[in-house]
């Protein structure tokens, strides 16, 4: 599972494009190599590692990798040190992981069980990530954290449209693995509750299959199940000034040990398929404001050109209708503030009461105050949005998402549990 | 699990440093007074281990006067390692787990004369050798010794009960005899405790057709139907027929088996690492079939047998406590702990409401099996290392 073995046609190198940010930034190593195994935009094939150590948590600013395993964590130890130990234990298993090692040593002892459960011997890391943050139940009596708690990690509060089912919302700990192979990022989270038992336990987990955002101008705008290009102007790790102002959290924040760090609302959307798939086509444009094919703004012909939200039919009628996804979503609606979407489709086979599919979008959003940005923007759309009729949001979970490691020895939660 | 052949025990490292490991004498256990003068070399009593991504494995001192000796550890930067143990001829004599990189952490142990490892497995280097010279001041007894001592004791365990198994087949036997199904159904109740304490022994009895795990325990399905016997074809015709009809012969069966099952276990030893196999087996037990219903599934008393593969797999665990405290004071205590929280668990489904003691399967939530089996996979994390440290070598 070692890096070198991995020889990707480096058709595209982003290297200190992202450097004048400080995103991304190698340690050491000289910069993020992507490699683009196949031409023609598939990105299933791209190998290579993305640092593990910088300023700010890869898996963010990282442009989007094709899979995704994400696991939710409950401590159940009281005691501070064994949970330091833990994210000790995470952090060096992260840390060699995500370069295409093993975790811990090989061991030789016959009488042991292998310490890495070994399944993603020889995948190589694919452009492993591992993200982790803290939810706001970390900040209740049980490791005296209170007042470390930022007032950003508001707990979200019951949103229109809601449909959240607890087993499957919130925790204490959020992990987030990406990759563009997907045992490689299953191995991240399996080995990550294995090395919690005793200590945490997992709460609930997604699978994603494949991405639905694009966070990289090198990127293509993926499609949603729906088939739509959705989030063709997301925030792209080119635009270090939209991370500045909407995704890192800096010295604004009431918590020192934020600064460098993001928020991250997950939510779990149902999409009710089999009703969308009986909508006309004339129509699905319309819950979207964009054309199926093209992904351009209703009106338009390219996907990139700006979307006109003033423009009118002769009938005086809006051009992208008032309550399409496009209009209620856009930065325009919201005094101008924008999220970083980095989602993914999953399906969890089919709902066993109905026999319909369940499927859907995995949505994962990166902010610097949930307040101020995903909650707002929740309201209005989950209020409003035409798309609501065929989506249903079963799940929600927030994490303060703290910087990056700065070397071998650090540590995730440092400042909380050190 | 008993019956598999134990794999060369961790190969002797050769060290870096080009030490040779030479005939040591098997370490005293303990960090008990050693007397507590600085050796002859100069050295202390302490030694400061770090360890690092560049240096490796790194010890401020490598020889040392005989008695107790505390290694204080840090583990600078190396994601590689977590742990660090000391070895003669290697075998552990004292460790230290839960070092990852930032983290730093300490343990003693009490050495006679000779030749000594350090091993942080997983640094580059990964090993020092350390000398030991002089005798140690008599301790209570080696680990091997305690090993050795708790291995004969879980040995009288086992035997003590097969011995209770074959009578309450008996019983079993007697009321099914008499016709009365109430007293045959609380007889089954009363029986399966025994087994389910030391189920890996008879699991071991497997060779060519002889399968006695399997005639004693076999669930229906599980072999072919005409050669179905033991337990559960009994608890099916008590529970699910709710009859004697026809179990005579069945529970005869069941007698003669664990006649031959006790017989077996006359003078029958036990290597420790097998010990610790046989607990996480237990365990095993608990996590594959018990916590989905699947075992009892005609009485529904698998809490029964939880709290006994639990308590087979504790007794395991406490032959070779002296022993491996010794070896690793924390990994033990964790062990200990991890077992006292799942017992406190077990403990509250415990009811009067029905003759087997514990509430029935079908009234336990989603949310009791997923505590119980979070609960049960905490004690065998740790436990998983245990075969490995008490391996001799």
């Amino acid at each position: 599972m070692r890096a070198e073995d991995v020889r990707p046609s480096r058709r595209q190198f982003v290297t200190s494009a992202l450097g004048a940010a400080g995103v991304l930034v190698a340690g050491g190593a000289g910069g993020v190599a992507i490699g683009r195994a196949a031409d023609g935009g598939s990105s299933s094939q791209v190998g290579g590692t993305i640092p593990f150590y910088g300023p700010y948590q890869a898996g963010i600013a990282t442009p989007a990798q094709d899979r995704l395993a994400f696991a939710a964590f409950d401590l159940t130890s009281s005691n501070r040190h064994e949970v330091a130990l833990l994210l000790g234990k995470w952090a060096a298993a992260a840390a060699r992981m995500t370069q295409g090692d093993l975790i811990g040593a090989v061991t030789d002892a016959p009488q042991a069980p292998p310490i890495d459960t070994g399944e993603a011997l020889g995948l190589g890391p694919a452009q492993l990530t591992i993200t982790v943050g803290f939810g706001p139940s970390v900040f209740d009596s049980r490791y005296g954290l209170a007042g470390k708690r930022p007032a950003a990690l508001a707990d979200i509060p019951p949103l229109p449209g809601d449909a959240l089912r607890a087993g499957i919302s919130n925790g204490d700990i959020g992990v987030q693995a990406c990759s563009n192979d997907p045992q490689v990022a299953f191995h991240a989270i399996r080995n990550f509750a294995r090395l919690a038992r005793g200590t945490a336990v997992m709460r609930w987990s997604q699978l994603g299959f494949g991405r639905t955002s694009s966070t990289s101008t090198s990127q293509e705008t993926p499609r949603n199940l729906m088939g739509f290009k959705d989030g063709t102007n997301n925030i792209k790790a080119e635009a270090t000034a939209d991370f500045d102002k909407f995704v890192w959290v800096g010295s604004e924040t009431d918590q020192p040990w934020m600064r460098g760090g993001s928020y991250v609302v997950t939510r779990r959307i149902r999409m009710l398929i089999e009703s969308w798939d009986t909508d006309f086509l004339a129509d699905q444009e319309n819950v979207f404001g964009r054309l199926k094919n093209s992904g351009a703004p209703l009106g338009g012909k390219t996907e990139f050109e700006p979307v006109d939200l003033v423009a009118r039919h002769p009938d005086g009628t809006p051009v992208i209708p008032a309550d399409a996804h496009i209009r209620l979503a856009s930065p325009h609606a919201h005094g101008g503030k924008k999220i970083l979407r980095r989602g993914y489709s999953f399906t969890d086979g089919i709902d066993p009461d109905t026999g319909l599919l369940d499927a859907g979008l995995f949505f994962i959003a990166y902010q610097k105050d949930p307040r101020e940005q995903f909650v707002p923007i929740q309201r209005l759309l989950g209020g409003s949005d035409s798309l609501n009729e065929y989506i249903r949001h079963t799940s929600s979970a927030l994490f303060a998402v703290p910087r990056g490691l700065s070397g071998p020895g650090d540590w995730w939660g440092k400042e909380l549990f050190g | 699990m008993y019956s598999r052949p134990l794999p060369h025990a961790r190969t002797l490292r050769t060290a870096g440093t080009g030490a040779v490991v030479a005939v040591a004498v098997a370490a005293c256990g303990g960090a008990s007074s050693g007397g507590g003068t600085a050796g002859a070399s100069g050295s202390s009593r302490h030694a400061v281990v770090t360890i690092s991504e560049a240096d490796g494995c790194q010890v401020s001192a490598t020889s040392f006067r005989a008695g107790a000796l505390t290694f204080d550890i840090t583990n600078k930067d190396a994601n590689a390692v977590t742990e660090v143990e000391l070895e003669a001829n290697g075998r552990i004599v004292g460790e230290k787990e839960n070092l990852p990189a930032g983290f730093t952490g300490s343990f003693s142990v009490n050495v006679d004369g000779g030749s000594y490892e350090l091993v942080c497995p997983g640094a580059k280097p990964d090993s020092v050798a350390i000398t030991v010279t002089g005798k140690a001041a008599s301790s209570a007894g080696t680990v091997a010794d305690l090993l050795r001592q708790g291995a004969k004791e879980y040995a009288g365990y086992v035997n003590d009960q097969a011995t209770e198994l074959v009578e309450a087949a008996e019983t079993l036997r007697d009321a099914i005899k008499s016709g009365n199904l109430t007293d045959a159904q609380t007889a089954y109740d009363k029986a399966r405790p025994f087994y389910e304490k030391i189920e890996p022994v008879a699991e071991s009895f497997t060779a060519g057709k002889v399968n006695l795990d399997a005639d004693i325990d076999a669930r229906e399905g599980d072999v072919p139907a005409a050669q179905w016997q033991g337990f559960h074809r009994i608890e099916k015709g008590l529970f699910a027929d709710q009859s004697v009809e026809g179990l005579s012969t069945y529970a005869a069966g069941l007698v003669a088996n664990t006649k031959t099952l006790r017989k077996l276990t006359v003078g029958l030893t036990f290597q420790p690492y097998e010990i610790a196999n046989g607990a996480q087996e237990l365990l095993d037990e608990v996590a594959a079939s018990k916590i989905t219903g699947e075992e009892e599934r005609y009485s529904h008393i698998d809490l029964v047998d939880i709290e006994n593969n639990d308590e087979g797999a504790e007794q395991a665990f406490a032959a070779l406590r002296p022993g491996l405290t010794k070896i690793d004071s924390q990994l033990t205590a964790t062990i200990a702990a991890r077992f006292a929280a799942l017992d406190a668990l077990i403990e509250t489904y415990r009811t009067g409401d029905n003759p087997s003691g514990f509430v029935y399967y079908g009234d336990l939530t989603k949310a009791d099996k997923r505590k119980l089996a979070a609960a049960v996979k905490a004690v065998q994390e740790p436990l998983s290392k245990v075969a490995s440290k008490v391996a001799q070598g």
